[in-house]
């Protein structure tokens, strides 16, 4: 389209600059302000020689082997189990309406904060939790909680629990997207009733013949997963052991600490962190190389039923279970958050009270301002970036270039520990005293890329020849932007909205860091309540933290339709 | 050939799709109702507007009734009641007017895919056979999206016939060919219904796919 030169215009034309901008140059600086202390350049202790001290000391450090086995054995296991509970409950309902329902229920889990949902996990499995109340004492014959060491147990069980409850409805709302596609979900499903009419089974149809067209578009989110997990803080700081702990959490442990000198093995531990990251998803590809390999063969042999029925029932037993692990952690957490006197064997409190929602809702009133202040900066930043960079898409006929659309989800692929602690050395070197507005900067880190992501299709999507109906009746690009496009995408901006709040609100690491400890979140004061405190407090700032996005997106669906129906 | 020859001559006597007393509904309101026998090699022709339950009757012969309708009635295949049989045990061909071949399998794979388990050199020979005789030889290893829609429709025809159905269903198969390939894949697909005297239904709405089929033609509004 040709476009005049207004102000509008140029505002544009520039803006995707400024969004790679705000991107590239945190990530970049925040990785060079890790590399280089991590080769002992550090002049703040006087250590301008490049050397491998920080890695010798690294290697020192007693239980490094079991840090680093720690983050890699949970992060793969469960990202291996989220897969194929994700796999297995296609398979089995994948011509059920069963497949809906599921979706239905566990699509909320998907906004719940890595924190939250680790905390409500740890109530369910902790020696006085629901799940050791449920069966005590008629079947355990315990009067006492029994003496086990969840959750923090040292081989990181806990870690694979809470993780895999949070990666499954992802992987698996990733996969329904993939099949409504309306070309693609279509064929997928025809060729599923081939496989029906040539006689094969259901659940041998959808190995033989939906998985390997759909895992190309899965990929993606499992590297992203896998990555994520190897690295993530929150859940091995409140599902995991304490000594070792898992690698990314030693390295925030170091970076805290009053010792400067351990900086540098920090940064070193970083660097480590993200080799580490790099051979999972290494690991990850080769094993699918592998399989490919090797059942290539299977795919053609002309079989057409395995165990169809024994693994029907396991999928039916993981689906109940699963579904029962997070009713309970739930009704757990809103019992602890109402309970007066609960003693241990009994299922129910002997009495509920709301004191601890009264004294928690006066001493969170900072913190919570604060969350939706950084909150709503951070994603009405990130909206307009978003809606400005993709309406220059349009002025200039082309989409985002390949590697425009890798940098955009950069914040996403690297561990953020190896990057965010370099980035508020630099931050700070600019300006120390507004730690408010480098929390929004490191917020937007993370939620510019989901804002991205859930605006861009709808964006794309509107049908170009409104604007070019309005443009022949004389109305400006500007016009065009703000009378025509955004009110007809009003609910998908809502929608990617609550997204970005619902990102913002669970950061952990990025408030923490950039904030200095001045500023303090729902989430941050969760964390820190999580391992310590008492019980009921921690449940009411938990649900508090689950209650916030949900809030959102309660907003994000009633909002549109409340302003639409007043025009009429 | 010799192996056809054989599955010919054991449907020959007995191959027959018996559809008795059928009602479909949906919600309380009779979609079609429906009485017949189709004899092995024969072709019975369903036409009608969209929307007129062609393809409802479709759903109920596969035992893919979506939820929404009921069916009262009784389906016999070679004097067999499959009324309740689950979809993939039917031995019910499907023969769609997009091919549906797998992207992830070569033409031979997708071949064979669709047969019975048996030895791997035994069935390569045969699917190297059947590709020769609908003029395909040598397209074994290509990926189905490199051939042409006319030779996509062969190989699926090849898929479903190799399976060994028992009877085969034609959902506007048709439809998406030009009148040149049209006619000669029609002509294939029929020639090879008549010589494996496989009872078939076809559901179109080309009146020249219905005059040569030679068959029964029955129209739902």
């Amino acid at each position: 389209m040709i476009t005049s030169k207004s102000g509008f215009n140029t505002l544009v034309r520039s803006s995707p600059y400024l969004m790679m901008a705000l991107l590239v140059l945190p990530v970049i600086g925040g990785l060079i302000a890790v590399v280089l202390p991590a080769f002992g350049w550090f002049p703040v202790l006087g250590h301008t020689q490049f050397n491998i001290n920080g890695f010798v000391d690294l290697w020192q450090t007693p239980g490094i082997g079991n840090m680093a086995l720690l983050s890699v054995s949970t992060s793969f296991i469960s990202t291996l189990l989220a897969f194929v509970i994700t796999i297995l409950i296609l398979a089995s309902y994948f011509t059920s309406p069963w497949l809906g329902y599921i979706q239905r229920l566990l699509g909320p889990i998907l906004v719940i904060p890595h924190a939250a949902a680790a905390i409500a996990i740890g109530f369910l499995i902790t020696p006085s939790g629901m799940f050791s109340r449920l069966v005590s004492p008629w079947l355990s014959g315990w009067d006492t909680p029994p003496d086990w060491l969840f959750p923090h147990d040292a081989f990181g069980l806990s870690i694979i629990l809470g993780l895999t409850l949070k990666e499954l409805p992802f992987l698996l709302l990733m996969a329904l997207g993939v099949l409504a596609q309306p070309e693609l979900g279509h064929t997928l499903r025809a060729q599923h009733r081939v496989a029906l009419s040539l006689g094969y089974c259901p659940m041998t149809a959808f190995f033989k013949v939906v998985l390997p067209s759909l895992y190309p578009f899965l990929r993606l989110p499992i590297l992203a997963v896998l990555a994520y997990a190897s690295a993530s803080v929150e859940i091995p700081l409140i599902l995991g052991p304490n000594s070792p702990p898992t690698l990314a959490v030693a390295i925030m442990q170091w970076f805290h600490d009053v010792d400067l000198s351990l900086r540098i093995k920090a940064s070193a531990g970083a660097i480590v962190q993200i080799a580490l990251t790099l051979m999972l998803l290494l690991s990850w590809w080769l094993a699918e190389k592998l399989i490919k390999k090797f059942c290539q063969s299977m795919l053609v042999n002309g079989k057409r039923e395995y165990a169809g029925a024994i693994i029907q029932n396991i999928t039916h037993l993981i689906t109940v279970m699963m579904l029962t692990v997070i009713g309970l952690a739930l009704l757990g957490m809103v019992l602890w958050s109402f309970a007066g006197f609960w003693a241990y064997p009994d299922l129910l409190p002997k009495t509920f009270v709301t004191q601890h929602w009264q004294s928690a809702l006066q001493q969170m009133h900072t913190p919570l301002l604060d969350t939706l202040l950084i909150g709503g900066c951070a994603t009405g930043l990130a909206i307009v970036l978003t809606l400005l960079t993709l309406e220059a898409e349009q002025h200039t006929n082309k989409t985002v270039s390949r590697l425009s659309s890798v940098i955009i989800y950069l914040p996403l692929l690297i561990p953020s520990i190896a990057f965010l602690f370099g980035l508020v050395w630099v931050l700070e070197q600019i300006n120390s005293y507004h730690t408010f507005i480098n929390v929004v900067l490191a917020h937007l880190l993370f939620v510019l890329p989901y804002v991205f992501l859930s605006l861009a299709s709808s964006f794309r999507r509107l049908d170009p020849r409104f604007s070019y109906v309005a443009a022949s009746l004389g109305a400006s690009q500007a016009k065009i932007f703000w009378q025509i496009k955004l009110p007809m995408l009003l609910a998908p901006i809502f929608i990617a909205a609550a997204l970005g709040l619902a990102i913002s609100f669970s950061q952990y690491l990025p408030t923490l860091l950039a904030g200095g400890g001045r500023i303090n979140t729902i989430t941050t004061e969760a964390v820190s309540l999580a391992n310590g405190a008492s019980r009921r407090t921690s449940a009411v700032y938990a649900l508090v933290q689950m209650l916030l996005p949900a809030l959102g997106f309660l907003l994000a669906w009633a909002l549109p339709k409340m302003l639409l129906t007043h025009r009429e | 050939m010799q192996k056809h020859e054989q599955i010919s001559a054991a449907n020959s006597n007995t191959s027959s799709l018996v559809i008795e007393q059928l009602t479909i509904q949906r919600q309380q309101q009779v979609l079609l109702s429906l009485n017949e026998t189709i004899a092995g090699g024969d072709i019975l022709t369903i036409m009608g507007p969209s929307g007129s339950g062609k393809s409802t009757l479709l759903n109920w012969l596969t035992g893919m009734l979506p939820k929404g309708f009921s069916a009262k009635g009784n389906l016999y295949l070679n004097g067999q009641s499959i009324t309740d049989t689950a979809s993939h045990m039917r031995r019910i061909g499907l023969l769609y007017q997009d091919p549906l071949l797998f992207p992830h399998l070569t033409v031979s794979g997708n071949i064979s895919f669709a047969m019975p388990a048996s030895a791997k050199t035994q069935r390569q020979a045969d699917i190297s056979q059947a590709l020769s005789q609908v003029g395909l030889a040598g397209l074994e290893h290509r990926s189905p999206q490199s051939l042409s829609g006319g030779q996509q429709a062969r190989v699926a025809l090849l898929r479903v016939l190799l399976s060994q159905p028992k009877a085969i269903l034609l959902d506007e198969p048709f439809s998406k060919l030009d009148s040149q390939l049209r006619q000669e894949t029609r002509q294939l697909v029929f020639e090879q219904i008549r010589q494996h005297k496989l009872p078939a239904i076809m559901v179109t709405h080309d009146q020249s796919d219905a005059d040569a089929a030679q068959g029964k033609i029955i129209s739902l509004f």
